[in-house]
């Protein structure tokens, strides 16, 4: 017998006890993302090559559009920078995509079996870090093939996943549990994601945003500070980042502590809604 | 926290549920306009006390919305109870509805996999049990198969197998015997009584009366919300049976006319009273009174024993041309008995009166009634057809080489 046993009582469960809970299932949580990612390429003929063929597609377009048709300008090389943003921005729209209706979605195997229920939008995240993780190295790809002298700055594509990590992960937890209650959810991430993505300076330069005077809007969207420190990565524009990493750090730290005890008050009763 | 080696111990459990009236709908929640949103609430259940030791079994009988599930839901710890405190001692494989969490576009090897790890197992433990479960499975040809394609049969096998080679400390089923073949289920509950024995506790929920009397010692009793009664299986099964009362109204098969009257349909034990509850082979006498409304020249009195699962096990009736001639206002007693050489179980008992001369129901048909057969333990099937056994002193083969 081993020596686990979960005692229950009262309908909010404590913080710490739910970050433990969801921690020791990082193995499950493993393998459910891994399991998700798979068998969404498993029918398809060309397999998990479509987790990378469709963001260098859009990578397409963007660079054809906003460099020779609307001719954004920027010091350094577009398409390097247009990718840099589009990595983060393509993990995070598919991950909340998923997430947020993870928990309904899972309600078939969370109303009979128990796990910590933040393992199902967690899976999601972790099922598009494999696609982040492909798309990483395609971008240092990228790079090295538009020119852009490959720099011990890349190192700095590590933290940077972490934090976009991070900060997906904290909008799922929220997203899921608020899914729950209001099914309409889903169609409002589809519709803030549209606006978001132009609130996100992916396509254009952060310098172009300032120049316009929006950088105060800018700086309160971490996804903005997300981009900055994938650009960083791989521009080496140290000084361009716009946003120090304090802040961009602390702001996406702050919202995970948020969302986690917001997520925290619901747990242990989504089963009676499902 | 723990105390002295309960595997489960509930006390003063209850579950209360919020039912919103209309959806909450975000705009008027995010506007404060929460008071628009009328909410009643209802305990599903409440006062649940006990304790089980390691190895024990439990069977929890109940009818539909009587709470049982909420109930099983707490002990798997998928939902929290609103008041009281749920312990659970170990680790818990519940098997509702078996397959749960298999995906269709994994092969049977991945999801045993997957499933094993949402129970708890380590990747290192689940290759250990691997050839174990697929051997109990008895799917070793479609292992490398989608699960998508296997038959019910199958996915429920290697469902209860994975669930079982979990070996967890305490194994929650709910009406999962109900499926597979008759050879797949006495396999399951050697398993069953296989793991209880080293130390695993079930908690069986079923309709199935008999595969709960079979497995299951103590009963508990689970009715609108609480717990009725707790304590040895027969008695729990007698109760249940009071309990589910009078049966909904059967639509009518034959056209009924008012030419008679039901007074009374009682159905007479052994000691000559009403009675609802019966042991096996003990002499029943349906009687039915019946009032005469116009003349009737020939009436076939039928009667009809189904069981619980609807199986038909015995149906007869008075000759095809009919018994005597009654006139208006007349009164009369009609009378069936029989031997109930059944099995243990729950059974209808009808009765109908018709005319001789056409398929025309004479009176209102009265509501079947249940009745509860205590049955002898080592007997299975449709009817107990009281073998009797001998074991004959044998001198040994003679031909002997």
């Amino acid at each position: 017998m081993s020596g686990a046993f979960f005692e229950l009582s009262g309908e909010t469960g404590r913080l710490r006890l739910l970050l433990a809970d969801t921690w020791k299932s990082r193995s499950l949580l493993w393998m459910l993302a891994r399991k998700d990612f798979f068998v969404r390429y498993r029918r398809a003929s060309l397999g998990v090559f479509w987790a990378a063929g469709l963001p260098l597609l859009q990578l397409i377009v963007l660079a054809v559009v906003f460099s020779r048709v609307v001719r954004i300008h920027s010091q350094v090389n577009y398409v390097t920078l247009v990718f840099a943003g589009l990595v983060p921005w393509t993990f995070f729209s598919t991950a909340l995509a998923s997430a947020s209706t993870a928990i309904v979605d899972g309600a078939d195997l969370s109303t009979k079996v128990y796990f910590p229920r933040a393992v199902l939008p967690l899976v999601s995240v972790g099922s598009a870090a494999y696609g982040l993780g492909i798309n990483v190295v395609l971008l240092v790809a990228v790079a090295a093939f538009e020119g852009v002298p490959i720099r011990a700055s890349f190192l700095l594509l590590v933290p940077a996943a972490a934090l976009v990590g991070l900060l997906t992960a904290a909008f799922a937890l929220v997203l899921s549990a608020l899914h729950v209650y209001f099914r309409d959810v889903r169609y409002v991430v589809q519709a803030a994601m549209a606006v978001w993505f132009y609130a996100t300076p992916v396509f254009y330069p952060f310098r172009l945003a300032q120049s316009h005077g929006l950088a105060g809007l800018l700086s309160v969207n971490p996804m903005a500070g997300v981009v900055q420190v994938f650009r960083a990565a791989v521009t080496g524009t140290d000084g361009a980042l716009g946003l120090p990493l304090w802040w961009t750090g602390g702001w996406i730290a702050a919202l995970f502590l948020a969302a986690a005890l917001l997520y925290r008050r619901y747990d242990r009763v989504f089963v009676d809604l499902l | 926290m723990s105390t002295e080696g309960a595997a489960m111990r509930l006390v003063g459990v209850g579950k209360r549920y919020v039912k919103y009236e209309d959806a909450p709908m975000l705009v008027t929640r995010l506007a404060g306009l929460r008071t628009r949103t009328r909410r009643s609430s209802l305990w599903a259940i409440r006062n649940v006390d006990f304790e089980l030791q390691r190895g024990d079994v439990l069977g929890v009988i109940g009818r539909n919305g009587s709470g049982k599930s909420t109930l099983l839901r707490m002990l798997a710890g998928v939902t929290a109870p609103t008041e009281g405190t749920v312990m659970v001692r170990g680790r818990v494989a519940p098997l509702i509805s078996v397959g749960v969490g298999f995906h269709p576009e994994l092969t049977g090897r991945e999801n045993v996999y997957v499933n094993g790890t949402i129970l708890g197992l380590s990747r290192q433990e689940v290759d250990r049990r691997f050839d174990e479960v697929v051997d109990f499975a008895e799917i070793p040809a479609f292992i490398d198969t989608p699960v998508k394609f296997y038959s019910s049969g199958m996915f429920v096998r290697l469902g209860f197998a994975v669930a079982v080679l979990a070996e967890p400390d305490v194994l929650l089923v709910d009406e999962v015997l109900a499926v597979g073949d008759i050879a797949f289920q006495l396999k399951c509950y050697d398993r069953m009584q296989q793991i209880r024995d080293r130390g695993t506790t079930i908690v069986v929920v079923s309709h199935n009366l008999n595969a709960v009397r079979l497995l299951c010692p103590r009963v508990m009793v689970v009715h609108d919300g609480a717990v009725r009664f707790d304590g040895a299986a027969e008695e729990a099964l007698a109760l249940y049976h009071d309990l589910l009362g009078p049966q909904p109204d059967e639509a009518a098969t034959i056209d009924e006319e008012r030419a008679a009257e039901v007074e009374e349909f009682l159905l007479l034990g052994a000691d000559g009273s009403d009675s609802s509850t019966f042991s096996s082979g003990e002499e029943v006498r349906i009687r039915l009174s019946v009032r005469f409304l116009e003349p009737v020249n020939g009436v076939v009195f039928g009667i009809s024993l189904v069981s619980e699962e609807g199986v038909p096990v015995y149906s007869d009736s008075t000759n095809w041309e009919g018994t005597g001639t009654f006139s208006t206002g007349q009164r009369a007693v009609f009378e069936a008995g029989f031997r109930l050489s059944v099995p243990t179980g729950s059974y209808t008992v009808g009765v109908g009166l018709r005319r001789a001369d056409r398929p025309v129901s004479l009176a209102r048909t009265p509501r079947p009634r249940m009745i509860y057969v205590a049955g002898r333990h080592t007997v299975n099937g449709a009817a107990d057809l009281g073998a009797r056994f001998r074991v004959a002193d044998h001198a040994g083969p003679d031909e002997a080489v």
